[in-house]
């Protein structure tokens, strides 16, 4: 048992972070190579104006699979995760809003003023969405089988995935198979009648992704991110200093767990030898032979730009070159002022509950044809003249992001496509930014003189600043063809490759969604396996 | 003395006939009420325009089942298919896509767009060829319950999955992600000819609410694609005679055996004594007695018309309520008295023969269904055409012609204004659309039918004008169609089954829904009527009830 083999991690992501803990825990001597001069690939803070500190790019948690938290314990890292309650605040242009607190009850109190009957439903959808997400939970937690020869452990976990099924009664079973294909803007209309209630929930289907809440299949995505927090609307999960902080301390936990973490070490090339991956070479022409490398980046960046693609199999490189992996979500942060209004608040809590109900996720997408209409300009190469918009406001819980009495207002913006059909990303950034500070002052008035400055990370800067291909933050689209045993690829979604001593654990691999570390624990675990 | 009968089949369709000719062939005593003065249901031709021959709604000959071709003997009783060859796509820049029956003419043709596609082409139908060889099974089957540890059913599912596991790999990619992905996507990975894959894509979306773009669409070009891979043209083409012809062999085939057919017969009701269907009422108040309603009409006219709320279990009746019909699609017929005039390829010749489909490209195509999502016909949409008379002048007078026009999109429902103040409008816009690619048009027409979503829902009973009597989408295919849990042709009321499109496996005139349902009629047929009809495992929550273990045990 050759333990205490180097392994290197190409990308100090926070899924490379977790699986690199594993292997030290596993006895490996793992080498984290990060290209920039923070880790956390995705999850950075980053001082952006002169003040004011920004979570860069994703800007809530996944949350944490449980058993992944409790292993790197953050905590101990002065790492303080908050967890705002209400998680979500939905604004519609009518004076409307709602209002998602833990307590399913309470939410509901406030959706009786759209519609008793969905108040109703809203607790019943609740325990549904708990019921189905355990299964959900259970398949994000297992490795994919294998189709050819199944091993006693895929078996195992097959019938595990099964009992937990059956578990869901007939009509548990029968929902589940309608529907994951569904459109969720069908879905939603299952249980709901007010339009406002519908998007919030059927944004959940869409985020990050290339469909509209009318593409068939978004149900699959919003089950897949049940998985990962059951609440209706998901979880609202931050960290102190920004997500920046976080990852901070799941290199401090990898550290001490024994591992080695470079950051400016550039990889630019896998070296491979016969099949096999015998060593990296950094950019400042450094070599470095390993045992095994295991690739945090996306497929198609690890295969295509690290690698010379000849040396693979041709379905393989095939396949990988299918995967579709355009990004459809840009990101703006703002510098502001002071607190923007939200006046319609004003209907649906007391002056002194403002701040506590703007500290969560901000809902900008009233209605189900909205976000319809957001995506129709993606098809076309256009971004949304009205887009749809997560903001969060991280200075109301964590002051210190910004100066005193300021605020940082961070703004996921859906869709923008990666490719434009007109000019380029560098001469309609600035439009942009325009086209969501105008969508913002529709339900904040004063948001747009309270702007000082504003970083405006388009699909393009994704990827050329932050190293995701087709600057999708998922590093794949997340369709029913590209999960599970077909994520990143039918016949290798177990983290192997076909260059034996390389593997994957980014999220490119199953489940692949959002900061979950799933990927991270579930590599980690194959790779374990393999190398021993 | 009221009439009595084995079987009441409910609906002169296609599938209406089939159920009945095969359950009369087994020695029953059949009657099929028709409510309409002609039969065949959608698949129906009728004299519009004196001297002209429509085929008002379904207009080729697709998926029509060889067994049953052979078990009826239809040739025999009149049905007579000829060739449909190839799709001419004419663009809007005078160039053309024109694809035939000759493998080899049509790689020739892709050539000129792509070398790349054409050689692509080839790979993609030695593709395709294991793909319908896998899932056509799959259409003359009861799809299995998978929520069950019934043997039959493990036997079935384990089944399934062997032959899944047969595949090669690559033969596994491409299933999944014909079951999984988008036609647009799917095509993307094999083409990079806009107008060839705009044109492919539109068979996805075919009686579907979808956009070419949207995932689950793929699997609608593959239903399509069957057809033409039977080889031949024999399974895409026309029926001499109109479509009618079909649904009339068929009925010939059913009165030979014995069936009774009567029209213009239209039914009120379902009578159900203590839980079992017992008979049906006319609208016209007459009573007419039988063992075994057959109903081929989809599942809101069956459930929601023909029976009372109180008649069935509500989680049922909620699955039939969920069930989306939502057409997205009309037809316009034209009677012309010359041949159109194509800019792209003039004059009469072969490109006339085949199906003409305005599909110039993958934005078009989306653009067409993005005006539709928001309650507006498509301003410019998606047009199949075909001229029947060239193949078979007797569908209209000397030198004259017929063309018929397949227009996606038509929602059912409009944001504004009614159908009935926009057909004409809807039928200029189509004909608009037309001129633009063969600008003598206008000046051609001697007549014109133009039949919306409303128009199939009045005329032929088609709720919300869906061609498919429910979409074909995913959520509602195999044993989730019609309803999760009912998708074996059986129904909560014992003796009441369903044999129509809105069954597995699903529209296009195949028969097989009408086929398989008499078997499973004729199956229970000798069971205690307690075990008949109703399959009372799909209703009771877990465990399965005995009766319907027994019921599926015992055959």
């Amino acid at each position: 048992m050759p333990i205490g083999q180097r392994v290197v991690f190409i990308g100090g992501g926070h899924n490379a972070l977790i699986a690199a803990f594993y292997l030290a825990k596993g006895g490996f001597k793992p080498l984290v190579l990060e290209r920039s001069d923070v880790v956390g690939g995705g999850a950075i803070t980053e001082e952006f104006h002169p003040g004011f500190r920004a979570s860069t790019l994703s800007h809530t948690l996944g949350p944490l699979r449980e058993d992944v938290a409790s292993d790197l314990a953050v905590e101990k890292f002065d790492c303080e995760i908050l967890r705002p309650d209400p998680r979500v605040f939905a604004p519609s242009l009518t004076g409307q809003s709602l209002l998602f607190y833990d307590d399913h009850a309470k939410t509901a109190g406030g959706i009786a003023r759209l519609s008793a009957k969905d108040a109703a439903k809203y607790t019943e959808f609740a325990a549904s969405l708990a019921k189905i997400s355990g299964v959900f939970a259970q398949i994000c937690a297992i490795t994919p089988p294998s189709i050819d020869k199944p091993s006693p452990e895929d078996l195992w976990n097959l019938l595990k995935t099964g009992r937990g099924v059956r578990g869901l009664g007939k009509y548990g079973i029968f929902d589940l198979l309608r529907w994951g294909p569904m459109a969720v803007a069908d879905f939603v209309v299952e249980f709901f009648e007010s339009e406002l209630l519908r998007a919030v929930i059927a944004s959940r289907g869409i985020f990050g992704t290339a469909l509209g809440p009318w593409s068939a299949g978004s149900t699959a995505v919003l089950l897949l991110r049940a998985a990962a927090d059951p609440h209706p609307v998901g979880s609202a999960t931050f960290s102190r200093g920004g997500l920046g902080t976080f990852t901070h301390a799941l290199a401090a936990a990898a550290k001490q767990a024994g591992v080695e973490i470079r950051t400016e070490a550039e990889v630019q090339h896998i070296r491979i030898k016969d099949g096999a991956a015998t060593g990296v070479v950094l950019a400042s022409g450094e070599e470095i032979s390993v045992e095994a490398v295991v690739s945090g980046v996306d497929p198609k960046r690890t295969f295509f730009q690290l690698m010379d693609p000849s040396q693979l199999d041709p379905t393989f490189a095939l396949r990988i070159r299918n995967i579709r992996s355009n990004g459809t979500v840009a990101k703006v942060n703002f510098a502001l002022g002071e607190l923007p209004a939200f006046p319609s608040l004003a209907g649906t809590v007391g002056p002194d509950g403002f701040r506590q109900s703007l500290s969560g996720r901000i809902h900008i997408g009233p209605e189900i044809d909205y976000l319809e209409r957001a995506f129709d300009a993606s098809k076309y190469g256009e971004f949304s003249a009205a887009p749809y918009l997560e903001l969060t406001i991280p200075s109301l819980l964590d002051p210190s992001l910004a100066p005193a009495g300021r605020h940082v207002v961070s703004a996921y913006v859906q869709f923008a496509p990666y490719k434009l059909k007109k000019g380029t990303w560098d001469t309609r950034r600035k439009a942009l930014g325009e086209a969501v500070i105008k969508t913002i002052a529709e339900y904040s008035p004063n948001f747009a003189d309270l702007v000082e400055a504003s970083q405006i990370i388009t699909p393009l800067d994704l990827e050329t600043t932050y190293g995701f291909t087709g600057g999708h933050i998922f590093h794949g689209e997340l369709a029913l063809d590209q999960l599970f045993t077909m994520r990143p690829v039918l016949d290798w979604a177990r983290y192997k490759t076909p260059i034996r001593g390389l593997f994957l654990c980014g999220s490119g691999t199953h489940p692949g969604n959002g900061l979950t570390g799933a990927s991270g624990a579930n590599a980690a675990r194959e790779i374990i396996r393999e190398l021993r | 003395m009221m009439q009595h009968y084995d079987v009441i089949v409910i609906g002169g369709g296609h599938n209406g006939l089939v159920n009945a000719a095969y359950l009369a062939k087994a020695g029953k005593k059949v009657l099929v009420l028709e409510r309409r003065h002609v039969l065949g249901g959608a698949a129906v031709t009728e004299e519009i325009i004196p001297g002209f021959l429509f085929s008002e709604c379904s207009y080729v000959v697709s998926l029509l089942r060889p067994e049953i071709i052979r078990e009826l003997d239809l040739p025999r009783h009149g049905l007579e298919i000829l060739p449909l060859d190839g799709t001419f796509s004419p663009m809007p820049d005078g160039n053309h896509l024109w694809r035939m029956n000759d493998h080899a003419k049509s790689i020739r043709e892709i050539r000129r767009h792509s070398r790349v596609d054409a050689e692509a082409y080839d790979e993609f139908s030695k593709m395709m060829t294991p793909m319908c060889r896998f899932v056509k099974p799959m259409l003359s089957m009861v799809p299995p319950d998978p929520t069950t540890l019934n043997p039959r059913d493990l036997k079935q599912l384990h089944f399934m999955m062997q032959r899944f596991r047969e595949l090669s790999s690559d033969e596994r990619y491409t299933l999944i992600q014909l079951m999984t992905m988008s036609s647009a996507d799917f095509l993307d990975q094999w083409f990079e000819t806009d107008v060839l894959k705009a044109t492919m894509s539109a068979s996805g979306i075919i009686g579907t609410f979808l956009g070419i773009r949207s995932p689950g669409t793929a699997y609608v070009l593959l239903h399509h694609y069957m057809g033409e891979i039977d080889g031949a043209f024999r399974s895409w083409g026309f029926s001499r005679g109109g479509t009618g012809a079909i649904s009339n062999a068929i009925a010939a085939a059913a009165r030979e055996a014995g069936v009774e057919i009567r029209t213009k017969a239209p039914v009120g009701k379902i009578v159900v004594k203590n839980g079992r269907a017992a008979g049906v009422v006319l609208q016209s108040g007459e009573e007419i007695g039988a063992n075994v309603i057959s109903s081929s009409v989809d599942p809101h006219l069956t459930f929601e018309k023909f029976l009372e709320p109180s008649e069935l279990p509500s989680d049922f009746l909620e699955g039939v309520r969920r069930y989306k019909f939502r057409g997205s699609s009309g037809k316009v017929n034209i009677a012309l008295d010359a041949l159109p005039e194509f800019k792209s390829m003039p004059g009469d010749g072969a490109h006339l023969r085949g199906a003409i489909s305005i599909s110039p490209s993958m934005e078009y195509m989306e653009l067409a269904y993005d005006d539709a999502k928001y309650g507006h016909y498509s301003r410019r949409p998606y047009i199949d055409m075909v001229i029947p008379s060239l193949t078979d002048p007797s569908v209209a007078p000397p030198g004259k012609h017929v063309l018929s026009c397949f227009v996606q999109y038509a929602p059912y429902k409009l944001a504004e204004g009614t159908w009935d103040d926009q057909r004409e409008a809807f039928g200029d816009n189509v004909i608009d659309t037309i001129s633009e690619y063969a600008p003598n048009i206008k000046k051609i027409i001697v007549g014109r039918q133009i039949l919306t979503p409303l128009d199939l829902e009045r005329e032929f009973g088609l709720t919300q004008g869906n061609i498919f009597q429910g979409e074909l989408s995913l959520e509602q295919l195999f044993f989730l169609r019609p309803v999760a849990g009912w998708a074996y042709y059986r129904t909560p009321v014992d003796n009441l089954y369903m044999c129509g499109s809105a069954t597995h496996p699903g529209g296009g005139i195949m028969g097989a829904n009408g086929r398989i349902a008499s078997q499973v009629i004729l199956k229970e047929w000798k069971k205690p009527a307690s075990q008949r009809g109703s399959n009372g495992a799909q209703a009771a929550p877990e465990p399965a009830a005995p009766a319907a273990r027994s019921a599926k045990e015992s055959n």
